[in-house]
């Protein structure tokens, strides 16, 4: 059909006004931070959203990273290795039975609303911790009652634990200390403030909160006048925004343009990619976390050591590193790097058939032929690979691995009953202490239930070693305790020990400051001593 | 009229009823143990009990239903496990976002794919018509996801036109919340400078997501409107001398819309529920990424209420698309 020039000139009309309409809207401009009235707002792009603010419900990465900055605790963990530092302490003494703490509070600690931190805060806010029974509770749980936290004086608070517990200190960073009057003010319906606490903060931090956009951006601003002060001397450092950002690639973009100072969810290709580049930094580090792969040690064919012996002989240990890029280190202990008192087991098991063999010559099944199911993460590419590699390696001892992707709800359901706990979970395990027995109870029962648990491992030996540990107040005599211990788990085998990855990070080079510790998690950082100086 | 809306409206009640039942059995019979997942890794098993009994997880799923339905009678979404927040209030936050985005993307789907929908009839088989069949078929087979990481790697990064993603800048000061629709609130309160930001965020996202519906409705409307132009009444019209622009515009376009009318409410309806790749692109805080997270954390009650929602939506907007067919449409019209 033969038409006229009119339509097809309107009609293109129509699209090039559309076009031009989007290119009159305002340019982009690349800042390397934002800026909000000479101050610089340093931006931090990663994945997690932020679901709540409150100390006292359930912490995640990015909801202890911010707590962090809102609020102050009594103690702080710092550094590489990471230590406990004074912090609203400054200084604390234990009594010979390690059963009485007491802490000195400085005396210069103030809320930011320029009220002061007292013992009355203190214990106001563990009561309201442990009164919730959510987050942190379970820490302390049935080592202090909350009736035994007592002020001596305005900055002395004691604790008086039922029963002596060495790691006490360890956990201590992660009770954060509220300002009692803004709570109260807050609090409906007597939910000791709990709605409020959601979006809002009452602490003594660095950091103020400005804005609390859920699911897009957090601000915090600075807190000048911080009771601590801060370690650098930057005057145009203004705040943090904690964006959101999901996608790998949209990091690396936005750290590439100068939309975000730091990027904290690279993958391991395009953090190698983008560390070339003289504007950018990277740093990577052996976290506090493992992975492992959890058998169960009472139900279906792993119940027998042995199998579990062969099985830890078969797997292809350097599978862990090639799916990595190298950015892993294997684990020699079932403690990693970081804890305190980390031996490296001499017969930590490496890929031996013969001897994977000989451990099966034991069983019921001397020459294999039996099938075992591997669960890992739905999606998760990594532990994906991992049982690829797992089914070549255990081919050698003539077992078949059934690989069972399932979604995380799933996994976690499955593994905290022994009928249901799966041959093999694939587990990523971060332990929030130091302490060596943050780890060792992960092997003890008081632990089963939890997903990391899923061997619902039970021997009384060495419960009695983890109990008498915890017990002992004294590290010289926990040390060569905690040996033990380490030698115990690798010899009844609950898990196939495997990799600490390396977690990584990458920011712009006028990022100052910056210092990784190994006690945070992937993607957590700690905001207090880093700046922006542009002019570097 | 009026009958057939309340017949609709009535139908629709016993429709979103049935439909949270089936969300509800599913996501409640599906394995997981919410309650240790919201208690966190390192919770003892008294606290995942304590949840559990707070939140009636340890109840029989009937008598679970039974508490939520009359909750919702009292405007009550229940609670998150995630967020900790009230449901109803999450979803005032989120769903304006969502809901933007995709009108600016149906909008923008419509506006150029019945255009060139016509233009691919008129220039049947000349070179305007293989681009915009070239176009078609791009929409179609492009991955949105992957077309929402191309946009933002050129036209965002390599070119610095449009920003990487989110509703607005950072520091821009937001519009006060009416309608939680950005551009609307920001024109509502006179700030041109958020609403030119709500829309330049808008675009790139809104692009990604618009394209299959773009596509589809350049492929229906050129094949209706071929059909169309080949009737007698368009042939009777051409004998009268009338003009081409006005024979195309008035007499074929008002036949061939109706089957891109129908196209245009279920692709409405799945851009609601399809949004989560784009939001995830763009970080852009909507609904789709909010019901994502509740569903690997196998939270209830906002899986519940996100398909209610966006059920609603679907069954307004194809009420909407049955009425603007009873007005386009003569024979539809006798026949209610």
């Amino acid at each position: 059909m033969k038409v006229s020039r009119r339509i097809a000139t309107t009609l293109f009309a129509g699209a090039a006004l559309m076009a031009g309409s989007f290119m009159a809207l305002p340019s982009q401009q690349a800042l390397a931070a934002e800026q909000v009235d000479d101050k610089l707002y340093m931006v931090i792009a990663g994945r997690q959203p932020v679901s709540h603010l409150d100390p006292a419900l359930k912490y995640d990465l990015a909801v202890r990273m911010m707590q962090q900055q809102l609020y102050d605790a009594l103690v702080k963990y710092e550094g590489n290795p990471s230590e406990i530092k004074p912090w609203l302490a400054e200084s604390w003494t234990t009594s010979e039975d390690g059963l009485t703490w007491t802490f000195t509070l400085a005396k210069n600690a103030k809320f930011h609303d320029g009220s002061p931190v007292n013992a009355d805060a203190v214990i106001y806010s563990f009561k309201r911790t442990m009164a919730i029974n959510e987050g942190p509770a379970w820490m302390l749980e049935g080592f202090v009652e909350a009736d035994n936290i007592k002020a001596l004086d305005e900055h002395t608070v004691e604790f008086k634990l039922n029963k002596p517990y060495a790691a006490f200190l360890s956990f201590l960073p992660w009770w954060y200390v509220l300002n009692p009057d803004v709570v109260e003010a807050n609090t409906k319906d007597g939910d000791m403030g709990k709605g409020y606490l959601l979006e809002n903060a009452a602490g003594s931090g660095p950091y103020t909160l400005e804005r609390f956009e859920q699911g897009t951006a957090y601000v915090l601003k600075r807190n000048d006048d911080y009771w601590k002060g801060f370690p650098y001397d930057n005057d145009r450092m203004g705040g943090v925004i904690y964006r959101l950002m999901r996608e790998s690639a949209a990091q690396r973009a936005a750290l590439l343009k100068g939309e975000a100072d730091i990027v904290t969810g690279l993958s391991v290709e395009e953090r190698q990619a983008v560390e070339k580049r003289e504007e950018i930094q990277t740093t990577s580090l052996p976290a506090l976390t493992s992975f492992g792969l959890k058998m169960n040690t009472t139900k279906g064919i792993t119940a027998d050591v042995n199998i579990r012996k062969a099985l830890a002989y078969a797997y292809d240990y350097d599978s862990f590193l090639q799916i990595m890029n190298g950015e892993a280190k294997l684990q020699t202990s079932p403690f990693t790097d970081a804890v305190k008192g980390m031996v490296p087991v001499g017969s930590m098991p490496t890929r031996d058939i013969e001897k994977a063999k000989e451990y099966l010559a034991k069983t019921d099944h001397p020459d294999g032929g039996f099938e075992i199911d591997y669960v890992y993460v739905e999606g998760f590419e990594l532990e994906r690979q991992m049982g690829l590699s797992m089914i070549d390696a255990f081919k050698d001892i003539n077992v078949t691995v059934n690989m069972i992707p399932q979604t995380w709800p799933n996994m976690v359901a499955l593994g905290s009953k022994p009928d249901t706990s799966p041959d093999l979970l694939a587990i990523f395990t971060t332990p929030v202490s130091t302490d060596p027995d943050a780890i060792a109870i992960q092997y003890h029962p008081s632990s089963h239930g939890k997903y990391y648990a899923s061997h619902f491992l039970d021997d009384p030996d060495l419960n009695k070693m983890i109990e008498d540990a915890r017990a002992e107040t004294d590290w010289e005599k926990r040390v060569p305790i905690y040996a033990e211990i380490q030698q115990k788990i690798v010899d009844l085998q609950p898990e196939i020990f495997g990799m600490m990855r390396n977690r990584g990070m990458a920011h712009r080079t006028w990022v100052k400051g910056y210092e990784d510790s190994p006690i945070r998690m992937g993607g957590e950082i700690d905001f207090y001593p880093v700046h922006l100086d542009p002019n570097s | 009229m009026g009958r057939l809306i309340a017949r609709r409206l009535v139908f629709m009640i016993f429709m979103l009823v049935g439909l949270m039942a089936i969300v509800f059995a599913i996501s409640n019979i599906a394995p997981g143990d919410p309650a240790r997942l919201a208690a966190g890794p390192d919770a003892t098993n008294e606290m995942v009990e304590k949840i559990r009994q707070e939140r009636g997880l340890d109840k029989p799923i009937v008598t679970r239903f039974v508490v939520y339905l009359g909750n919702l009678t009292q405007g009550n979404f229940g609670v998150s496990l995630h967020t900790k927040r009230d449901v109803a209030s999450d979803l005032a936050r989120y769903f304006p976002a969502t809901l933007e985005l995709v009108l600016y993307a149906i909008g923008f789907a419509v506006l150029v794919g019945v255009p060139l929908g016509m233009l691919g009839a008129v220039f049947q088989n000349k070179w305007p018509d293989h681009w915009i069949r070239f176009v078609a078929v791009s929409g179609v087979a492009l991955p949105m996801f992957w077309l929402g990481l191309m946009l933002q790697w050129y036209l965002s990064l390599e070119l610095d036109l449009f920003p990487l993603g989110g509703r607005l800048g950072i520091m821009t000061p937001r519009p006060e919340t009416i309608t939680g629709l950005l551009t609307v609130d920001s024109l509502l309160t006179g700030d041109i400078r958020a609403f030119r930001e709500a829309v330049w965020h808008l675009v790139l996202p809104s692009l990604a997501l618009s394209l299959p519906a773009l596509a589809s409705i350049i492929r229906v409307n050129r094949a209706e409107m071929l059909e169309t132009l080949n009737k007698d009444y368009i042939l009777n019209a051409r004998a009268q001398g009338i003009g081409a622009f006005r024979i195309v515009t008035a007499y074929a376009l008002k036949n061939a819309i109706l089957p891109t009318l129908a196209m245009i409410g279920l692709r409405f309806g799945w851009m609601l529920g399809g949004t989560v790749l784009v939001e995830s692109v763009f970080d852009f805080p909507g609904v789709g990424l909010y019901a994502t997270k509740a569903a690997v954390s196998s939270d209830f009650d906002p899986i519940v209420a996100v398909t209610l929602v966006l059920g609603a939506c679907f069954m307004v907007v194809n009420l909407i698309i049955d009425l603007l067919y009873a007005l386009l449409d003569p024979r539809v019209r006798s026949q209610i």
